[in-house]
């Protein structure tokens, strides 16, 4: 089970589902959505600052397209990986599916990408099982169809 | 994995099973309740309970995704149908504006055609005058040319009259004073004379009659 995992997804109604289908298939203990990738980019460079990785989270889920924000879901996780040093398993949750936009979030250090639908629970069980090797970072990226 | 005290435990029971209150979330799975049977049963039961709820949640969360979802599907549509709404009307501005552009050019272009045709109608009706103006001037040339001629024929008819009347009374004369018989030729001088005035007079008078008709064609 992921102890923690951070949603980064302008649709406040996606927050709700994603949080319960992560406690119904038993993936996270906490999990915490903000709406903006400026505010998910500010808090990963706290983290970097000041070397406090207490609340930091173990998975990020990064939406592609963020309404309202100044930079999308590819740019955050290049930030976060590269600038940001932050070794966390992170990819893109979207209901996108073009490669792309997907050889761009391999190139940003994307792990993983999960095609947003109103059945998101079989992906989810399948990430779930796949989530050690993202962790060791033995897993090729994969995209969860 | 924590740890909860009897009392609490026993707290926690009776509040279930009194008010139906129970534990609700992922703190459910934290709780170490494998050394009391019926705490595990209330532990169970709770994640039961949490589940239930998140999975009623859940599906409605769902629904009013996909009600969204249709609703932005269809606002975009309508959008797209506005913008070509817009589009249309648009075009249909411009199609207005260059038909009412035309309208004014074809407007001037009508002017302008007549205007020439004015313009040509009185050149048309110049012309006639003018045609009308050389036809009498050629007709007047050509009875001018005609009335010189007939003067001039009238002049030498005169000219010849006279000759003859002249050399006639001379002849006469001369046999009156050579005491010639002049019974024939007096009675021949007399019938000359009397045709010769009366073609001078005949002449004279056509002679009139021409200078009168050339000082007529002179004050046209």
């Amino acid at each position: 089970m992921i102890d923690s995992i951070l949603l980064v997804d302008d649709e406040d109604l996606f927050h709700l589902v994603f949080e319960d289908a992560c406690s119904l298939l038993d993936i996270s203990l906490s999990l915490n959505s903000l709406n903006s990738s400026d505010e998910a980019a500010k808090l990963f460079q706290k983290w970097f600052q000041s070397g406090d990785d207490n609340d930091k989270p173990e998975c990020v889920f990064v939406d592609l397209n963020i309404i309202g924000s100044s930079f999308d879901g590819i740019e955050l996780i290049r930030k976060i990986n590269f600038e940001y040093g932050n070794h966390v398993v992170i990819g893109i949750i979207s209901s996108s599916n073009e490669a792309e936009e997907q050889s761009k979030a391999i190139q940003a250090g994307a792990q993983f990408w999960i095609i947003k639908s109103d059945d998101i629970e079989p992906r989810l069980e399948e990430f779930r099982k796949d989530y050690e090797g993202y962790k060791n970072r033995t897993n090729p990226f994969k995209i969860y169809k | 994995m924590i740890k909860i005290d009897k009392n609490t435990k026993s707290q926690l029971i009776e509040l279930q099973k009194s008010k139906n209150i129970s534990l609700e979330g992922n703190i459910l799975k934290i709780i170490d309740s494998s050394d009391d049977p019926e705490f595990e049963k209330y532990v169970k039961n709770s994640i039961e309970k949490d589940r239930e709820g998140r999975k009623k949640r859940l599906e409605i969360t769902k629904q009013i995704q996909t009600q969204n979802k249709n609703l932005t599907d269809l606002n975009s549509e309508n959008e797209r149908i506005n913008s070509e709404i817009k589009c249309a009307l648009s075009e249909m501005e411009e199609s207005k504006t260059k038909i009412e552009s035309q309208n004014s050019e074809l407007i001037e272009w009508r002017e302008e055609n007549e205007r020439i045709t004015q313009e040509l109608h009185k050149a048309l009706s110049s012309a006639e005058e003018a045609k009308k103006l050389a036809e009498n001037d050629l007709d007047i040339l050509q009875k001018k040319t005609q009335f010189e001629l007939i003067g001039t024929i009238v002049r030498i008819s005169l000219f010849v009259i006279i000759g003859v009347g002249i050399i006639t009374t001379a002849v006469y004369m001369i046999a009156l004073f050579s005491d010639k018989d002049t019974a024939i030729i007096a009675s021949t001088w007399s019938n000359m004379l009397g045709i010769l005035l009366t073609n001078s007079f005949s002449i004279i008078g056509t002679i009139m009659g021409v200078k009168y008709a050339a000082s007529s064609k002179k004050d046209e």
